[in-house]
């Protein structure tokens, strides 16, 4: 758009008035924040309620219960469901939550029976630290996910108390299922017999069944067969049973999206604002240049650069403090025990980046137009 | 040989209902070589006309043919790249940008051209040296007394040498020993680089080194005693 050799009488401007650059920027990376924060969390909304086409996971939880407190099943449903034809594995999940209010920091213990875990769920997770071998040898131990654990600061080692629950860490993993990034998994009795007093019930089983075309119909089928029984199920899959668990967090994202579109408009107002004033303050500069043969249009696009500058130094600043923010925090959405990933994708920060410039440029459009259209001579006697 | 010719030359403003005149109807020819100066009262279109010559302002009608080209017919734009190679403008009060140095200034119209950062740099360094400052390029106009930042201005307009220079009013705002070293550089410029020189100034001292003196009075050229004259043209 400009050749180099211009950058630097670009540069010098926008350095000339520095608190003037500086309230700038600092307000243009403020409102890159808050849209890059408030798009991460809608993204990761996405990501835990949008089916997609390989997905197999149902989620059978109680009827008409959307709480971990309340949804109570007898474990011994496992062995029936998993006779339903097409259902490939059932693990019985107790689900302990230390606050099942909508919250960033939620301690979520979710008990497994030893040989599912070891058999379904470990082999998916990276160990980071400790060992699950470590967990096989513990009654207490907990698998801790990578984001509770260093939001909490948990290492293989340590020991915790939640939900007066008190375990051990035995290790703490990574995985891509963003719900095992934010639980600590323990033994099934264990959890039972320290929060229940006895065993034989569960929150919910999760059940993968082998065709994902298949699953309304095996969903259907389970509670089909437990309809009369004293402890009838509502059975989903595990997307549509986030959208429907966190719907109102969903909606506050929502509505948090046009806070965030609203933070562009600041953009466009700041840059516009900060050039609108530079050029008027500079109109007989842009005189001179002009007399040494810049053409108008050549001027103008030199304003617009600027505004392109102005745009990228806040968004630049916004983006990097929000990944910063993000990462240190690790920041995810809980509500019952389920969780909502808030991660800023390297998508995300070079969509932020262009946006900013994008609106920087549309911001130093019109006084850029303006500036290279003014009648040169009578900009000297004007002073 | 005629580098500038002015005929019937009239620049109008319109301020609501009332139309302003500074120039009328002008006929003037400009040797080549040659260094003009321009004299008249406040208003009489001394700068209206320096600006229709620099093209940076078009007459309302009347021709202005300089080098064989009638620049009043060109787009803004095509005036804007014809300045860049006829035009060296320099300013009663040096209008210098004050957030680049001096050397930066005068590298200003190179950023035009198609140049090498190194032959840019050759450029600026002759033409600082030739107005005496090589020791101030990385001056800030601030830092310069006004006889200094006038020279940053000479070496600026003739840097990219341009066949035409105008000056308005060059010592208005300078001392008397500044003005003269201005005044001694200006008529170098015109003997030695072979420019053309069109100065207005209100000084008769300053028009002394001029090899022509015009009056101008109300949008009009005039005789030493008021009366309108031909002897503008050949
Ligand atoms: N852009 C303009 N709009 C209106 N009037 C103008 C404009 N430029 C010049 N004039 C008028 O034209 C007349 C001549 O101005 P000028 O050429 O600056 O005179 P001088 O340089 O001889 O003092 C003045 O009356 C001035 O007010
Ligand atoms: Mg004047």
């Amino acid at each position: 758009m400009i050749a180099p050799k211009f950058m630097p009488l670009i540069v010098k401007q926008i350095v000339r008035n520095r608190t003037r650059t500086f309230l700038t920027v600092a307000g243009v990376a403020t409102a890159m924040f808050l849209f890059i924060a408030v798009q991460a969390m809608h993204r990761g909304v996405m990501i835990t309620t949008q089916q997609n086409a390989e997905d197999n996971l149902l989620i059978v939880y109680r009827q008409d219960r959307y709480c971990p407190f309340t949804s109570q099943l007898p474990q011994y449903y496992q062995q029936r469901i998993t006779e339903i034809p097409g259902v490939v594995s059932v693990i019985p999940m107790r689900i302990i939550v230390n606050n099942c209010r909508t919250s960033l920091d939620v301690v979520t213990f979710r008990g497994v029976p030893d040989d599912d875990f070891l058999k379904h769920m470990a082999p998916t997770m990276d160990v980071i630290d400790g060992s699950i071998a470590e967990w096989e040898r513990r009654s207490d131990a907990a698998i801790v996910g990578e984001t509770l654990a260093r939001r909490r600061g948990f290492k293989a080692g340590d020991s915790f108390d939640a939900a007066g629950v008190r375990v051990y860490v035995a290790g703490i993993v990574r995985s891509d299922e963003p719900q095992d990034q934010n639980v600590a998994y323990v033994k099934l009795d264990f959890l039972q017999q320290t929060v229940d007093r006895k065993l034989g019930t569960v929150t919910q089983f999760n059940v993968r069944v082998d065709d994902p075309k298949r699953m309304n119909e095996i969903a259907a089928a389970i509670d089909e067969m437990f309809a009369t029984s004293e402890f009838p199920t509502a059975t989903r899959s595990d997307k549509a049973f986030m959208a429907q668990a966190a719907d109102e967090m969903i909606e506050l994202v929502s509505f948090a999206r046009y806070v965030g579109w609203a933070s562009l408009a600041a953009v466009l107002a700041l840059v516009g604002n900060a050039i609108v004033l530079s050029v008027q303050e500079r109109i007989k500069e842009h005189a001179i240049l002009q007399t040494l043969g810049f053409r108008g249009g050549l001027v103008g696009r030199l304003v617009v650069t600027e505004g392109l500058m102005l745009g990228l130094l806040g968004g630049a600043v916004g983006t990097v403090a929000a990944v910063l923010v993000v990462e240190w925090g690790q920041f995810s959405l809980s509500m019952d025990g389920l969780s909502i990933p808030i991660e800023v994708s390297s998508q995300l920060v070079i969509a932020g980046l262009l946006i900013s410039m994008t609106l920087g440029v549309i911001g130093g459009l019109i006084p850029g137009w303006q500036a290279s259209r003014r009648p040169i001579a009578g900009c000297f006697r004007a002073v | 040989m005629v580098l500038i010719e002015c005929r019937k030359l009239t620049k109008e403003y319109r301020k609501g209902d009332m139309v302003i005149r500074p120039l009328d109807g002008l006929d003037l020819d400009v040797e080549a070589g040659e260094f003009l100066a321009l004299m008249g009262p406040s208003g009489s279109g001394k700068t209206t006309l320096l600006n229709l010559i620099a093209g940076i302002d078009s007459p309302t009608s009347g021709s202005l043919v300089i080098d064989g080209q009638d620049i009043s017919k060109l787009s803004r734009s095509a005036l804007a790249n014809w300045r860049a190679t006829y035009i060296g403008y320099i300013f009663q009060l040096y209008n210098l940008v004050p957030v680049l140095t001096a050397y930066e200034n005068v590298e200003l119209p190179l950023l035009l051209h198609k140049l090498s950062r190194k032959e840019r740099h050759e450029r600026v360094a002759t033409a600082l040296s030739l107005v005496g400052l090589a020791d101030r390029h990385d001056h800030y106009p601030r830092q310069l007394s006004g006889g200094q930042e006038q020279r940053v201005a000479i070496a600026r307009a003739i840097v990219a040498d341009p066949k035409i220079l105008v000056a308005d009013e060059p010592t208005g705002d300078l001392d008397k020993a500044s003005a003269l070293a201005i005044m001694q550089l200006l008529q170098r410029l015109v003997r030695d680089l072979g420019k053309t020189l069109i100065m207005v100034t209100h000084d008769p001292n300053t028009a002394e080194f001029a090899s022509r003196t015009l009056h101008l009075d109300k949008g009009r050229l005039v005789d030493q005693s008021g009366h309108a004259t031909m002897e503008a043209v050949r």
